[in-house]
């Protein structure tokens, strides 16, 4: 299969994704646990979220915004079959926080408000001062996609498994039964 | 929405093949051999090369500020002259009437139509002024990976057939299901291939 047919084909394993991480988040009230280095992290499913349905000529998209704990439209699209395919996440890893939208199919990391690490006395602009500037902002954009690796091998993991019947169940019972 | 702006958009490569040994003296004589030539004083309609993330007039590259650790750090520039098609159609218009006029003809044939069209476009494309673009990369050589900060799909494109053309390696952008066969051993693939998506209504 080349890329094209597997993005297509296989979009709905991000979207089962970012579902399932909004359920992980929403269980524990905005923490997750990131299972690799057994570390807690917060991270907040907040204000805005575009579900769609269907495909082609019926492709259908909601946009829903509002406070985190009023998304109840968006939940109301996950009752009826919609798909979560971009969400704005607020994530708080170890000292540093982000706000970021990912887009689920395609796993584009948008609009990455990255933390301020640095001084305004510190940023020089010697080569060593540039260099230094750009690595901790690598550092930063790499710590985003590291983390949501390690949440697509949880997902992912348990998806292949026998252990999933019994993950989607939860899932069920927790979109049709929340904010109720 | 670049690498240094306060709000940035990215997605994932994964360079395909490995890094030859040496890397870094071919990368610094490819990155020059292929930097941005400007193209302001010259009639072609496109030049794509690299220039430093810093700043998108220094395409020389001095002390391989491209190199950031591990990392290489580049902005593929893209400069184009266009043309809108409003002012296309302004200007073979106003050609049309002045032909007209001077053979004293009621009509302009669809052909010499055609002719005018093609002139006034090259005409107008010498003229016009070319737009840049820029578009940021960082290229971890210990991952293999490159994180580039666009999400339009034209330039992606270009990024991909740019990449090869100047480091000879592909370039397969990371989708959900390609970092899940990454992060998943090969006993666990056949069951990954086979998964379908899931009712949760």
């Amino acid at each position: 299969m080349d890329l094209i047919e597997l993005i297509t084909e296989k979009r709905f394993i991000g979207q089962e994704f970012l579902t399932w991480l909004w359920f992980k988040s929403d269980e524990r009230g905005g923490t997750v646990l990131l299972p690799v280095t057994g570390e807690d992290i917060t991270l907040v499913f907040e204000k805005h979220m575009l579900l769609e349905f269907g495909e082609g000529d019926s492709h259908e998209k909601i946009v829903c915004t509002g406070l985190q704990a009023e998304l109840k439209e968006a939940r109301t699209g996950l009752r009826m079959g919609k798909k979560l395919e971009q969400a704005r996440i607020h994530m708080i890893r170890g000292e540093y926080e982000w706000h970021m939208t990912i887009k689920a199919s395609l796993m584009e990391f948008r609009s990455v408000r990255v933390p301020k690490t640095m001084d305004g006395a510190d940023e020089g602009d010697s080569q060593e001062a540039v260099e230094g500037r750009l690595l901790d902002r690598i550092g930063l954009l790499e710590k985003v996609y590291k983390t949501f690796d390690e949440l697509l091998g949880q997902f992912i993991k348990i998806r292949i498994s026998d252990q999933w019947p019994g993950e989607a169940d939860k899932l069920r019972n927790w979109i049709h039964h929340s904010d109720r | 929405m670049g690498l240094l702006s306060g709000s940035v958009t990215f997605v994932r490569y994964n360079v395909v093949g490995d890094i030859p040994q040496n890397f870094w003296d071919l990368a610094s004589d490819q990155i020059k051999r292929f930097a941005f030539r400007d193209i302001d004083e010259t009639y072609d309609e496109v030049s794509v090369g690299w220039v430093s993330v810093l700043n998108m007039f220094d395409a020389e590259f001095a002390y391989a500020s491209f190199a950031a650790g591990d990392h290489i750090c580049l902005t593929m520039r893209v400069d184009e002259r266009k043309v809108s098609p409003k002012v296309l159609k302004k200007f073979c218009l106003k050609e049309e009437e002045r032909i007209k006029k001077e053979r004293q003809i009621p009509k302009i044939s669809r052909g010499q139509r055609l002719e005018i069209k093609e002139n006034m476009e090259m005409l107008l494309m010498k003229r016009a002024v070319p737009v840049p673009a820029t578009y940021d990369l960082v290229w971890s050589l210990a991952e293999n990976t490159v994180l580039f900060f666009s999400t339009n799909q034209k330039a992606q494109a270009q990024l991909e057939d740019f990449f090869k053309d100047t480091f000879g390696l592909l370039l397969s952008l990371d989708i959900p299901y390609t970092t899940a066969e990454r992060l998943l051993s090969a006993s666990e693939l056949p069951a990954l291939a086979n998964i379908s998506p899931a009712v949760l209504v």
